[in-house]
């Protein structure tokens, strides 16, 4: 029998979104346009139009050992190239986010190849090598992914997640990474590590409130869905967290 | 150590608040009669970025500037999160409460009572302000930095 991912349990819209976005038969919504060196001045690794910095010769250039898994695996071609292993992170609120570090991780990992992802409460970030991470990044961005005013594209100093929003509706960055405009158009004025741009990068409009409560990922029982709200899903965390807790004695199901 | 018998209320917009909207609220609280102590709270804005790669660059933020309070200028250090006031006695209390909610309209807000300055001087305050500190200014500035706590005049 064919063996078909189910990717997450539950009813509610917010389980929906998180299958849909962890199963990379479903193609992500794309709700922006961003240039290739739009990416590049976000991500600040290097110079946009400048060379990839590389890390080692190409493999081709190589003598490369005769080994079964090499074969098996074929390199990406930021590995094919010898690019640097470089990084980006992002935040994002709790306030019916699109994405969070978990769901980031899961998605990343169901559709990117090559990467090291690292989730934390507040942040995740993602590690590959540099274009790969260029189109990487550029996908989550442009995708349903990503809200201009509750995702942050943060590389330090992240704190925000879990505050309230300021007035205007942005997540509370305190290096004020992006500028909500008067025109409404979200802007980034610095670099992910808060370097200042030369030139501002358009993210475009936030998305409003009915479009990130269908398109959230994260439960929230005041401005969004509740957790309880989705039996099953309480239903299945309440059965892994009975045997995990039972399992050091052995657990048989009944 | 501070009078116990004062009341304070601690004002929670659902928002942070922009510095025209903090210089506004805080023009309107510190206009009643028996406010206090006001004290402003809010995730910090510094003026350099403290950590990560750009360690010690310049941070320009539009929400780090200055707002006149009364006569008196106040360098914002924080996007504007809660405001504690101390007062006389609860009839300011009330004033605060009917002021709050003309002022808080798009968005809701709570306000809370209780104790929320600090009452005793703890080591770092001891270091920066000596044995004969006054409490009254005790807990009203961060006592690492070297910024004290600002004297509002309103007629």
């Amino acid at each position: 029998m064919e063996y078909k991912p189910q990717y997450g349990p539950g009813t509610s819209i917010v389980a929906e979104n998180r299958r849909k976005q962890m199963n990379p038969d479903y193609k992500l919504e794309r709700v922006r346009s961003v240039t290739d060196e739009d990416v590049v001045l976000i991500l600040g690794h290097r110079a946009p139009g400048s060379a990839y910095p590389s890390a080692h010769p190409p493999l081709a250039e190589q003598q490369e050992p005769d080994c079964p898994m090499r074969r098996l695996v074929k390199p990406t071609e930021g590995a094919k190239a010898g690019d640097r292993v470089r990084y980006i992170q992002f935040t994002d609120s709790m306030f019916n986010a699109p994405s969070q570090p978990y769901q980031r991780t899961y998605t990343e990992c169901y559709r990117f190849r090559g990467i090291d992802p690292g989730t934390l409460s507040g942040r995740q970030i993602v590690e590959c090598r540099e274009r790969d991470l260029e189109k990487y990044a550029k996908e989550l961005v442009e995708t349903e992914l990503l809200d201009p005013a509750r995702t942050g594209i943060r590389g330090a100093t992240v704190h925000g997640h879990s505050l309230r929003l300021a007035e205007n509706g942005m997540m509370f960055d305190m290096l004020q990474r992006s500028v909500l405009g008067e025109d409404g158009v979200v802007r980034y004025v610095k670099n992910q590590i808060g370097e200042p741009l030369d030139r501002p990068v358009v993210l475009g409009k936030p998305m409003d409130e009915n479009w990130l409560k269908e398109h959230t990922t994260i439960f929230h029982s005041l401005v969004g869905t509740p957790y309880r709200d989705d039996r099953e899903y309480i239903e299945y965390i309440q059965r892994i967290h009975s045997l995990r807790t039972k399992y050091g004695f052995m657990p048989k199901e009944e | 150590m501070t009078d116990a018998t004062f009341p304070q209320v601690r004002i929670v917009p659902l928002r942070l608040l922009k510095p025209v909207t903090a210089e506004s609220l805080l023009n309107k609280l510190a206009g009643i009669t028996g406010v206090r102590r006001i004290l402003v709270r809010g995730p910090g804005l510094p003026e350099d970025v403290p950590y990560g790669p750009a360690r010690g660059n310049p941070n320009p933020h539009h929400d780090r500037r200055t707002i006149n309070v009364g006569d008196t200028e106040i360098a914002l250090r924080v996007q504007v999160g809660e405001v504690i006031l101390e007062v006389e006695d609860d009839s300011a209390i009330t004033e605060i409460r009917s002021i709050c909610d003309n002022f808080f309209v798009n968005y809701p807000y709570q306000i809370l009572m209780g104790r929320f300055m600090k009452t005793d001087p703890t080591l770092v305050d001891y270091a920066r302000y000596g044995p004969d500190a006054d409490p009254d200014l005790i807990g009203l500035a961060d006592p690492r930095s070297r910024d004290g706590p600002v004297i509002i005049r309103t007629e």
